[in-house]
């Protein structure tokens, strides 16, 4: 994929430099408000935790941040300037939570689909196939796929692409303990690499251990913006985990 | 598409059908080729197209009306219905290019559902049958366009429904609602007439008849690409109501426009053998030289069979022939019933240059004289070898149904399952026991 010089990844990026600021974004499905003046910033090389409860509007701020759902209103942008729906496939992608894509298909195919699509040379494919731990289901039919592999799938298609942000919804669903914390050192290492990380997730133990930073949502408002000792210090939950400063916050 | 069931059960239904149709048109049009062996009037009314091409290909053409739509829609409504249309408009691609790439994948899928009814022409002419190169590749392109509109009608379903069985009730709304069109309200007078002319089928009709309409094609193709580009503007999840809206109805004024410009095309030409619908060589010729305007009113009701005969046999002809012809239906809004009491009912009056003169043959032995005397121009001659020799042949093909029975569904069939092996994982990717990825 051509990506334009000002969206493609900078390796010299400084850690803190905001990449995308979120500015009054709303959504409603009807009546139902969905989300509501939600503002932040998303930082270069940084995993950003969306924490919220079941249905505090993380798919649905996801979903708006990739272009797949329009915004009622607010805006997006990238180093201080606007994108357009157009250019936001070029800045973000978005992998979807337990979505099983071309399920009639074999999982080699539809990685090899993404390698062809966005021109990734052999070795990238073998080392991320390698890296997710795809190798023993390649010929198998992706619908025959457990929900542990279908996730790894998943995780191989959105590490082929090249986008600078890479948008995750519970990227760790599915996954047993050891899983989640071998995925959650894949996913450091490629923030580490120079890609910026936003992972909607709901188990708060988990966004602990791997996120840098976190924006606490609720019934679709933003309650909290800040790294763990900012939210501690926030809230005056000094040596509290991350549930007890949601729970104070919202 | 290959990797799912809709298209190998397609051409698994279309094998036997289109060889059960074959099979008995050869046999009818062998009876006829045995009543005509000793008189060459009736052999020259022996068309393959109509005996033989056309009744075959009539199983496609039932199968595209009826289950093309399934395979269609499949093109998106699975990426629809799982979710993994979220990342497909992710990829680094236009919408438009998605479409294009999906219509693309329809096509391919229409050709193999060809592969049928080419085995039958293929055995017809292994059975000495003749077949005229230009109107059999005019037929295919007839159908070839009904197929890209049925598919393009099944893709915009898709694109605007949230499933694959809302998108097939549409489809089947558009493809089994023309049906009605044409057996309810063709032949009735009127606006009805004018409603039944929307129906998809009347796409086939010229084609059938061994003529390329050019006009009709622009209008196809027009349609094609109207329902397409709906498709595109209605794929995109993140695009909001409004621009859907203003897009499409961008669209609808660009068709209409195109529409416009088709109905103004009258050219077309007439690729049958046997010439069936333009006048004998020596005809033709001589109304070239007819340039003023020729009115035709008509004292017929538009049901009236006298009427089907004329504008087949007259009408149609001299509005290919020349080029400024006006036909003006007298008993407009009238029924059959309530037009026979007038004495003037089943008149045909001809204006040219000042002069008329009335009818009420619907042949053009009649009235193309009437015609020339109008004009002032001597009837012209007969050309020797005008006539279409007809290709009369008496042959079984009952022996061909066990290829349409059983070898080519077969052949499918392994087609299928070579299309459901798992596929071969090149060496890099496999992790060999104790080696370090």
């Amino acid at each position: 994929m051509a990506t334009s010089s000002a969206i493609a990844i900078s390796q010299n990026a400084q850690p803190a430099a905001a990449l995308m600021q979120i500015s009054g974004l709303g959504k409603r499905y009807g009546e139902q408000r969905a989300l509501a003046e939600v503002s932040f910033d998303v930082r270069s090389r940084e995993v950003l935790g969306l924490i919220g409860p079941n249905g505090a509007g993380k798919t649905t701020l996801l979903e708006t941040l990739a272009g797949i759902l329009p915004a009622d209103g607010g805006e997006i942008f990238w180093r201080g300037a606007p994108l357009s729906l157009a250019d936001r496939r070029d800045a973000v992608f978005y992998l979807p939570d337990g979505l099983r894509p071309w399920d009639d298909q074999f999982v080699v195919r539809s990685v090899e689909l993404f390698a062809a699509v966005y021109g990734c040379v052999e070795t990238r494919v073998a080392e991320t196939v390698h890296a997710v731990g795809l190798s023993p289901v390649l010929s198998k039919r992706i619908s025959a796929l457990s929900k542990g592999y279908g996730r790894r799938l998943m995780l191989a298609l959105a590490l082929l692409t090249p986008q600078p942000v890479l948008l995750m919804d519970e990227p760790f669903d599915g996954f047993d303990l050891r899983q989640t914390r071998e995925m959650m050192g894949l996913l450091r290492e490629v923030a580490g690499r120079g890609r910026t990380l936003v992972l909607a997730i709901h188990q708060l133990g988990d966004a602990e251990r791997v996120c840098d930073r976190f924006v606490l949502l609720a019934e679709g408002r933003v309650r909290g913006v800040g790294t763990f000792d900012q939210l501690r210090a926030q809230t005056n939950e000094g040596s509290g985990r991350l549930e007890d400063v949601f729970l104070a916050l919202t | 598409m290959l990797s799912g069931r809709a298209l190998w059960t397609l051409l698994l239904i279309l094998c036997p059908l289109v060889g059960y149709s074959f099979a008995q048109a050869v046999a009818l049009y062998g009876e006829a080729s045995s009543a005509a062996r000793d008189s060459p009037a009736l052999a020259s009314g022996l068309s393959p197209l109509d005996g033989v091409l056309v009744p075959s290909f009539g199983a496609l053409y039932i199968c595209t009306t009826l289950l093309f739509p399934f395979v269609a829609i499949r093109a998106l409504g699975r990426e629809k219905e799982t979710g993994t249309l979220r990342l497909l408009v992710q990829l680094p691609y236009p919408t438009p290019a998605l479409i294009a790439a999906k219509m693309a994948a329809i096509f391919i899928a229409w050709l193999l559902s060809l592969i049928p009814v080419l085995s039958a022409l293929a055995i017809w002419q292994l059975l000495g049958g003749h077949l005229h190169g230009p109107e059999t590749l005019n037929l295919i392109f007839g159908h070839l366009l009904y197929g890209l509109l049925v598919g393009a009608i099944a893709l915009f379903a898709a694109a605007v429904s949230e499933s694959a069985a809302t998108a097939a009730i549409v489809v089947l709304a558009f493809t089994i609602g023309s049906w009605v069109l044409d057996f309810g309200l063709a032949g009735q007078p009127g606006l009805l007439e004018w409603i039944s002319r929307l129906s998809l089928t009347q796409a086939l009709r010229s084609f059938e008849q061994g003529l390329l309409p050019l006009g009709l094609m622009l209008g196809i193709a027009g349609v094609i690409s109207g329902f397409a580009a709906l498709s595109a503007v209605w794929l995109h999840p993140g695009r909001p109501l409004k621009i859907k809206l203003v897009r499409s109805a961008l669209c609808a004024v660009a068709l209409a426009a195109v529409l416009a410009l088709a109905t103004l095309i009258r050219p077309s030409i007439d690729v049958s053998e046997d010439q069936r619908n333009s006048f004998p060589p020596a005809d033709q010729r001589a109304l070239t030289e007819l340039r003023e305007p020729l009115v035709i009113t008509v004292h017929l009701a538009p049901e009236d069979p006298r009427y089907v005969d004329l504008r087949r046999n007259v009408l149609a002809k001299l509005q290919r022939a020349l080029p400024n012809v006006t036909i003006r239906l007298a008993t407009t809004g009238q029924s059959m019933l309530g037009s026979t009491g007038n004495e003037a009912y089943g008149e045909i009056e001809y204006s040219y240059a000042g002069r008329s003169a009335t009818s009420r043959s619907t042949s053009h032995r009649e009235a193309l004289p009437l015609l020339y005397g109008l004009a002032g121009k001597p009837v012209p001659a007969t050309l020797e070898g005008d006539q279409y020799p007809g290709y009369p042949l008496t042959r079984d093909a009952e022996p061909a149904l066990i290829w349409f029975y059983a070898g080519l569904p077969l052949l499918v069939v392994l087609a299928w399952w070579w299309t459901c092996r798992p596929p071969r994982i090149s060496e890099h990717l496999i992790i060999k026991n104790g080696a370090q990825p």
